[in-house]
């Protein structure tokens, strides 16, 4: 900066009494600061992300959406956010569902917090005024009780309602008057204004409360077979950027929460890994023939038919990790927690003492009609509240099972999503797959998902000596060399346990059914070379 | 359904006590079932509207009635004011009158509790008689000694006293 320049911008600073509301230009001008403009929590989870991090305050928003969607329910989370006894909220209630109702149903919600009630939130019923059918006169009600109260938040629940009742007397001209009246008074009021309506997409372009209004978020509900899923829309939200897409809304005990499509990864919080190890999976031959190991934060697909050790193999690799001092996840879809773990004790591996000591976490998802985004966010949550380094996802037909129909579509997308996200930030994940062993050819997986793994081990079965065996092979390793090797092992009281070298004796062994090229090695016949595990 | 249970009852009484006793001082002699269901209406119309107001009240009276048939000849206004009970207030026995009221109230009140539950109405009632003093009210042991709460009550008389001496 030049000495002029910084003579004028000394006495600009000395001009004003917060140089913080003036920035320097790359010329060492001053320039005013730009308006930062305060974002409000929703109280929804998730929502906030979504939006791009709150309601810009004094915006004048509207929540339309179909009946059932949530839009009330949305609505009170938004003022029970919000309303303090200093800026209190004004919730004004027409015609729609009745103000003792309303009550009734929403104090049924966790975020339902009756103290506030007629202090900091206060119902004003505007029927009365509206049955009159006069849109000055509910204007003129609304002011009145906006300038007395001094609200931070402003509800119009139906505004539909309002509108409705009151077009039948009024033009066009007088309609796009009252709404430009309502919104320049609430906005210089400084209320951040929601307008809840049941509007339907095609009205969108006709309507001028869609052309005044700052924000407007949809709510639907999409029937997929026998189930229902529900969906959030940002469709515009002035002065920051919002998440766009349709993200998935669940309403539970403790209102709505939304999951966003991008899974809150956009402003990633784990931490990405600077150097990549080698870690073991518990089965040191297999180890041998990932070259060392598996890249930390690689995404490793074990892929296999029924019994062949899938879940084994994840056990040992989760074991393995806490053994070396490493936090788990391990996100069940078909065993039960306590199930899991009593096989893998019965393996020689103990989950208890780590899941008590808080390192390591099952987690069971099979309640049925999740969505892929519930279920993934669940997985995060886990992941950063234990700071995981190693997850297991046991299976992905478990996951997809879990799933309501109208979320299975989305599912290779999400599941994309999740693991990018997870294996950019360090952890390292290995899933598993049931696929049909076919004898014609070796299928990796039925989902066309080999591309979001690093890392794909597929077991199988094969006929030697009479016997069905198992085999496993590494089909692929992003992070560098593999063995190329067929090696058997069997499943044991320790796990999963390479035995043999690669079979030199055979070919064909990827089809299951190979022809034997060789002298037969000395082996015994009997006992089967698989002891059962102990239960 | 019945919703002046005994709690009701004390409930209703107790406010009731304390619009007779604020009567008693203004010298006005309109019945205290009027300021007490007045009170109640002017607060809640701003909530719930008149027409709300209306149809609560109306239930309240078609379930009273059931208990005190003379309250048949009270009337309704559309704002959900009480209509024609300084006509009755004349004719009956003071006590029966007054006992005529409490079951009016207490019905209202057991409305609120069934659609909104106890503590969304109790704060609402403080909000309309912050007066009165309720953090002791318990409904569930409230009136439960028999006597529908008249024991309570008359300790609430000596409290209106105390009350209008103090003014």
């Amino acid at each position: 900066m030049n000495t002029e320049a910084k003579m004028n911008t000394a006495a600009s600073m000395k001009k004003t009494d917060n140089p913080a509301r003036f920035n320097l230009s790359k010329r060492g001008v001053t320039t005013p600061a730009k308006v930062t403009i305060r974002k409000l929590p929703t109280g929804v989870r998730g929502l906030d992300e979504i939006l791009g991090g709150g309601v810009p305050e004094f915006s004048f928003n509207i929540i339309a959406g179909t009946p059932g969607c949530g839009k009330t329910t949305l609505a009170h989370q938004i003022v029970f956010a919000n309303a303090t006894v200093k800026k209190p909220a004004l919730y004004f209630t027409v015609l729609g569902e009745p103000a003792l109702k309303m009550l009734r149903y929403q104090q049924q919600y966790s975020f339902f917090d009756e103290s506030k009630l007629g202090s900091a939130i206060r119902f004003v019923n505007l029927s009365d005024v509206v049955m009159k059918a006069d849109l000055n006169a509910v204007l003129a009600e609304i002011i009145k009780q906006v300038t007395a109260v001094n609200p931070g938040i402003v509800v119009v629940d139906s505004f539909r309602t309002v509108v409705r009742k009151a077009v039948a007397g009024a033009t066009e001209v007088d309609m796009q008057s009252f709404i430009q009246r309502l919104a320049q008074f609430l906005t210089s009021w400084e209320a951040t204004t929601f307008l809840v309506g049941e509007y339907f997409p095609e009205e969108i372009r006709d309507n001028p409360v869609f052309t005044v209004a700052d924000g407007l978020l949809w709510l639907s509900q999409l029937t997929e077979r026998n189930s229902v899923v529900r969906k959030l829309q940002v469709f515009k939200l002035r002065g920051q950027a919002s998440v766009p897409g349709l993200h998935t809304v669940r309403i539970n005990g403790d209102g709505l929460q939304a999951f966003s499509r991008t899974l809150g990864l956009g402003s990633n919080n784990l931490n990405p890994l600077r150097k990549r190890r080698r870690l073991s999976v518990g089965i040191p031959e297999l180890d041998k023939m990932m070259n060392g190991g598996l890249l930390e934060g690689d995404s490793l697909l074990v892929a296999g038919p029924s019994g062949t050790g899938k879940s084994a193999l994840a056990t040992q690799f989760i074991a393995e990790g806490l053994r070396r001092g490493e936090t788990a996840i391990m996100a069940l879809f078909e065993e039960r927690p306590k199930q899991y773990t009593a096989r893998a004790a019965s393996l020689g591996l103990q989950l208890r003492t780590p899941q008590e000591k808080g390192k390591l976490e099952l987690l069971y998802l099979r309640p049925l009609d999740l969505s892929v985004d519930e279920i993934t966010q669940q997985i995060l949550d886990a992941v950063k509240h234990l700071g995981a380094k190693r997850l297991v996802i046991d299976s992905l037909v478990g996951f997809e099972m879990a799933l309501a129909p109208g979320f299975r579509e989305d599912f290779r997308e999400s599941l994309y999503r999740m693991i990018v996200a997870l294996t950019s930030a360090g952890v390292t994940i290995l899933t598993t797959v049931e696929v049909e062993d076919n004898f014609t050819a070796l299928q990796f997986s039925n989902y066309a998902i080999s591309f979001l793994t690093d890392d794909i081990i597929r077991l199988r079965y094969v006929e030697i000596d009479g016997q069905l065996r198992k085999v496993m092979v590494v089909i692929k390793m992003r992070g560098g060399n593999h063995s190329k090797d067929i090696r058997e092992y069997v499943i044991t009281d320790k796990g999963v346990v390479v035995i043999l070298p690669q079979r030199m004796d055979y070919e064909g062994l990827i089809t299951g059914i190979p022809h034997q090229t060789g002298p037969r090695p000395a082996q015994k016949d009997e006992p089967a070379p698989e002891p059962k595990a102990k239960k | 359904m019945n919703r002046a249970t005994p709690q009701m009852r004390y409930f209703a009484k107790r406010l009731m006590t304390y619009e007779a006793g604020e009567n008693k001082f203004a010298g006005t002699k309109s019945p205290a079932v009027f300021h007490s269901c007045e009170k109640l209406r002017l607060h809640l119309a701003t909530f719930m509207g008149h027409t709300g107001f209306h149809t609560l009240l109306a239930r309240a009276l078609a379930l009273s009635t059931a208990e005190v048939p003379w309250l048949r000849a009270v009337r309704l206004k559309a704002d959900g004011s009480l209509e024609g009970l300084e006509e009755l207030q004349a004719q009956l026995d003071p006590d029966e009158f007054f006992e005529g009221g409490v079951v009016l109230l207490a019905q209202l009140l057991g409305l609120l509790v069934a659609f909104i539950g106890e503590n969304l109405t109790l704060r609402l009632v403080r909000e309309v008689w912050p007066k009165v003093p309720l953090n002791d009210f318990d409904f569930d042991n409230a009136g439960k000694n028999g006597d529908g709460g008249q024991n309570e009550y008359r300790g609430k008389n000596e409290y209106s006293g105390k009350y209008e001496k103090n003014r």
